[in-house]
């Protein structure tokens, strides 16, 4: 494979570090970066609220540092490049985002995610810690079967999760269990699938992390670049949706009345013009299926570098669910505000 | 022949140095399964370890040294793995002054048995455990026919190697490289080709520190 070598970093063992006191500062009025290189809340949450954080391989900015703020989480723990944080880095974000009713450990299911979690775990039983609990995501349907949902890998259509979970640890009175469950409630009414065009580089080792011919897109790519399972000739932007909303609509499956939030994440080198277009094709078949559109979220969430793909995520709205869609968020990359 | 707590850490450095050696070959099979950065990430773990381990003062230490480092350096699955893979074979060897055949045999074990739990991945499965398993049994097995540690070693090393070289034509169950399914077979899984580095930096470490010796006596 070919070197890319057009990556504006300095040394490639600084990435991490670099990243971050950019930034820091770049919003200092919402994040603070604590010495060990954790992302926590410039103004913490309440006394008595839960505390939610998530550890995660860097690499896919703005997740998850641009969701630190008040309606989303607590804490971040941005590991190296790809690779999740160890489990002392991740009993220190525990800490960090214990605001006395617990703290919530969100993983986004992949192997060395969870590892590392159920590590951290076990520190906490260790020192004594017993208000933690672990709620494991995923929703990605090319990563197995119907049936072995907890298989499956977690991607874009985390989002949903991450926002609503937020403005429901917000609540006060809301208990640890119940964010738990509200957590795997939003999960289960989760499903993505992704696509992607052209690969990313990985910046430490300046390697391009796949190759595709010039005229194939690969349906069910992962956000480190995992090759999918399906590849087919590329067409263009309603024929991609064409071939991704059935399976997507077939596997919760989402019917006819339904209500529905549309996440259309870019992976990285899209434009917001080929976004729009493919959000056109998903409207208009959402329509035919009389699946209603709730709200719509167009933009970069998780990325792999400069691959060009995108996510296409639906989740299941009720009106609770659609109350904390709607509610504030202030991160530095996510911001809702009431209108 | 014992291994004392030196002779540990002089393989914790004869590992990082074999790492680095194949430090790109590593991260070139990983971008065939996984993100190919294997090899970029190992090599800070063992490099990281080696200045951990300087002040150890027991084989335990060494060993558990290296595995808080390589947990915690690395991240990961690859570091929760090996940083577990080490610290049972630091939980084996506490209260040791030195390793003997058996024990060094019984270390891997233990650290097969953690690797095996943590990462839930069975022998086939095309994973770091296809080189670990039977290079513990080939130790194992050594250790019942009361061959020298030398020999032991280097046989444990070749049993790596072949381990590594058998996951090519595995399909893979577990980490990023499970979702490449049939694409998968024909290549090597960097991690398993890790550990045969390992046992292989091991048995040349003590083959060279023994002629070494032999040498020094013939002179004397």
């Amino acid at each position: 494979m070919a070197a890319r070598t057009k990556k504006l970093i300095n040394q490639p063992e600084h990435i991490l570090q670099d990243m971050l006191e950019g930034f820091a500062a770049a919003y200092p009025d919402i994040v603070r970066l604590t010495d060990t290189g954790l992302i926590v809340r410039r103004q913490p949450k309440a006394e008595g609220k839960v505390g939610l954080m998530i550890g995660n391989g860097s690499g896919h900015e703005p997740a998850m540092i641009g969701l630190v703020g008040p309606g989303l989480f607590d804490v971040n723990v941005p590991g190296e490049i790809f690779a999740a944080p160890g489990p002392d880095r991740i009993l220190e974000g525990i800490k960090e985002a214990d605001r006395g009713a617990g703290v919530l450990v969100c993983v986004s299911h992949h192997a060395g995610d969870l590892m590392n979690a159920e590590m951290a775990l076990e520190l906490c039983a260790m020192e004594g810690m017993d208000n933690v609990e672990m709620v494991v995501l995923y929703d990605d349907i090319s990563s197995a079967p119907k049936g072995q949902e907890p298989e499956r890998r977690g991607t874009a259509g985390l989002f949903f999760t991450w926002k609503m979970l937020g403005a429901y640890a917000e609540q006060e009175g809301v208990t640890l269990a119940q964010c738990k469950t509200m957590a795997e409630s939003i999960r289960d009414n989760t499903r993505t699938l992704a696509v992607a065009m052209t690969p990313g580089t990985n910046p430490v080792s300046g390697e391009v992390m796949f190759s595709l011919p010039d005229d194939e897109i690969e349906i069910g790519m992962g956000v480190h670049g995992e090759v999918g399972q399906g590849r087919r000739k590329f067409v263009s932007a309603d024929d991609t949706i064409d071939a991704m909303l059935p399976p997507i609509i077939e596997d919760l499956p989402f019917v006819a009345g339904d209500d529905v939030l549309v996440f259309l994440n870019n992976s990285g080198s899209l434009t917001q013009m080929e976004l729009f277009i493919l959000n056109r094709r998903v409207a208009q078949l959402l329509e035919e299926a009389n699946i209603n559109v709730y709200k719509t979220y167009i933009g970069p969430y998780a990325t792999t570098q400069e691959m060009a793909g995108f996510a296409l995520s639906l989740c299941r709205v009720d009106d609770m669910l659609k109350a904390l869609w709607d509610a504030p968020a202030i991160g530095a990359n996510v911001r809702v505000v009431q209108p | 022949m014992t291994i004392t707590t030196d002779n540990l850490k002089d393989m914790v450095k004869a590992i990082s140095t074999a790492l680095s050696d194949s430090k790109s070959d590593l991260n070139a099979l990983d971008s065939e399964l996984g993100d190919g950065d294997h090899g970029t990430t190992i090599c800070a773990g063992f490099a990281a370890a080696v200045n951990a381990i300087e002040e150890a003062q027991t084989p335990s230490e060494v060993l558990q040294k290296t595995a808080m480092t390589l947990m915690n350096r690395m991240g990961g699955s690859s570091g929760a793995l090996f940083g577990t893979l080490f610290l049972r074979a630091a939980m084996t060897v506490k209260e040791f002054d030195d390793v003997s055949s058996e024990l060094f045999g019984a270390m891997w074990q233990a650290g097969l048995e953690g690797v095996i739990s943590r990462g839930k991945a069975q022998p086939g499965d095309k994973t770091m455990v296809d080189a670990l398993s039977p290079a513990v049994a080939s130790l194992a097995q050594a250790s019942t026919a009361g061959t020298s540690l030398g020999e032991a070693l280097r046989h444990a090393a070749s049993a790596a190697a072949d381990g590594a070289q058998a996951t090519a034509n595995m399909q893979a169950k577990y980490g990023r490289a499970r979702y490449v399914g049939e694409r998968a077979v024909g290549h090597v899984d960097a991690g398993a080709k890790s550990i045969a580095l390992m046992f292989g930096a091991m048995a040349d470490y003590w083959a060279q520190m023994n002629a070494a010796e032999e040498d020094s006596n013939g002179e004397a």
